[in-house]
């Protein structure tokens, strides 16, 4: 069997993610995917909550283990 | 404190507002409005999202730097003060001397 056809993608399922036009869409800024902006934000406030209890408990080691507290 | 060892927690540790996490913070904000600017978007106005999130996640990664570089200095510094202890004859104290003793005589050419 040549070489060549070992490449071809008869598959009926193409593995590659493509757009398919009857489907696809422009991207719409006033119809905004608020799933994503509500993780963006989520996450937003939680890495600022991590860094604010990451700053507290290092405070507190400092204090503790210079023997300030 | 995944990549800094258990003694690092002696030291101080840096304010939530601190250099790393300012710069870090605003390459986060300029890498989304660059992203709104190359979608031929509103720099400022759009996806206000992004830029929060990018901003934040250049802070959090600026806050850690900051401490690990903290670590790295004053690991420098406690071997640099060990080998000054161990080696004093390296390092003699000098006795100061006055400005007098050391400027050249002034020859006025007037």
């Amino acid at each position: 069997m040549p070489v060549g056809r070992l490449f071809l993608k008869t598959s009926a399922v193409s593995k590659m993610f493509s757009r398919n036009s009857f489907i696809a869409s422009k991207p719409d800024p006033s119809k905004p995917n608020m799933l994503r902006v509500g993780l963006a934000f989520g996450s937003t406030a939680v890495l600022w909550a991590l860094l604010f209890k990451q700053h507290r408990t290092d405070v507190h080691e400092y204090k503790t283990r210079n023997g300030l507290e | 404190m995944g990549l800094l060892p258990d003694e690092a927690k002696v030291l101080p540790p840096p304010g939530i507002v601190n250099r790393n996490s300012v710069w870090f913070g605003l390459c986060g904000w300029a890498t989304a409005m660059l992203h709104n600017s190359l979608n031929r978007r509103p720099a400022l106005k759009a996806g206000v999202h992004r830029q929060a999130l990018f901003t934040t996640v250049g802070w959090f990664i600026g806050y850690h730097l900051t401490k690990y570089e903290n670590y790295k200095y004053a690991t420098l510094d406690r071997d640099m003060n060990e080998y000054m202890r161990l080696h004093p004859e390296q390092f003699p104290e000098k006795e100061p001397k006055t400005f007098a003793e050391i400027v050249e005589p002034f020859h006025p050419i007037r």
